[in-house]
């Protein structure tokens, strides 16, 4: 594998997407042997890590968990 | 076996309230406002129980009710007035390539270390919808490239170029929100030591 190929398989590799044993092994043996790549994974992986955990960081608001809870009991 | 509206209800509750935190967050980066974000989650649950006995018990519930509240969400708050505020494409992908200048780290650590929750969450709502309800399902929801597809009806090498796109986009914009923070603080500094001296 090379840095174009890594490049291409980066974010099936970060999105946990089936990929076959092979593939996600060249991945991280290459991830190991280049520093380049490495860098870009690692800088990817912290960014969307941080995308995720900000975006699932809100509170549902009190009045709406009553309001569920209320159209339920109509049923 | 047919089952009472009672023990329905408390079936589908028992599988709602889990969902209830991620199905508002993603209505609210849908319809980037609170009341109709509770609206939409309303709706999308009152929709839900009405179809309830049409969905099969132990396949994806969550999947399930994310497609009814994303097309809740398309027929019913997807306003004109949306569409036109939203930026075209094109103004968004100009490619117009910005070498961020930063000291002492690089650029991409800056980046990483002055983002806040507020930059991200900004970004999020700037993205057109197709791209916006790609990339809060798969990366913010977690949902894999197969289920966004079927909660969106869209082919799953749709979701994949919407995907693509929508981070180079994303990634784009928080860039830009850094580099201005970034450019204001120098200037700061700069008019601080001025006072100083
Ligand atoms: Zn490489």
């Amino acid at each position: 594998m090379d840095c174009k190929d890594l490049v291409e398989k980066l974010y099936f590799y970060l999105d946990g997407e089936v990929l076959s044993e092979e593939e996600r092994r060249a991945i991280e043996e290459h991830l190991a042997l280049c520093r380049k790549c490495c860098e870009r994974y690692e800088f990817e992986r912290l960014l969307w890590d941080m995308v995720r955990h900000n975006g699932q960081n809100d509170h549902v608001p009190e009045a709406l968990i009553a309001r569920i809870e209320g159209v339920i009991a109509q049923f | 076996m047919m089952k009472t509206k009672e023990e329905q209800k408390k079936v589908f509750q028992e599988l709602l309230v889990p969902e209830l935190p991620a199905l508002f967050r993603t209505a609210l980066r849908m319809t980037r406002n609170r009341e109709d974000a509770e609206d939409l989650v309303q709706e999308a649950v009152t929709k839900a129980f009405a179809a309830f006995d049409r969905f099969e018990e132990g396949t994806n519930f969550r999947a399930w009710i994310f497609k009814i509240l994303t097309n809740t969400f398309i027929n019913n708050y997807y306003r004109l007035r949306d569409r036109q505020k939203a930026p075209s494409l094109e103004e968004m992908e100009d490619e117009t390539s910005f070498q961020p200048s930063f000291e002492g780290v690089t650029p991409e650590e800056a980046l990483l270390n002055t983002l806040t929750r507020e930059d991200i969450l900004r970004a999020i709502e700037s993205l057109p919808l197709e791209f916006r309800a790609v990339v809060v399902l798969t990366l913010v929801e977690g949902f894999s490239y197969k289920e966004t597809a079927e909660i969106l009806d869209i082919p799953i090498g749709t979701v994949m170029s919407r995907l693509h796109r929508g981070r180079k986009l994303l990634q784009k914009l928080l860039w830009e929100y850094s580099t201005r923070k970034t450019d204001m603080e120098k200037e700061n500094e700069k008019g601080w030591t001025a006072k100083t001296l």
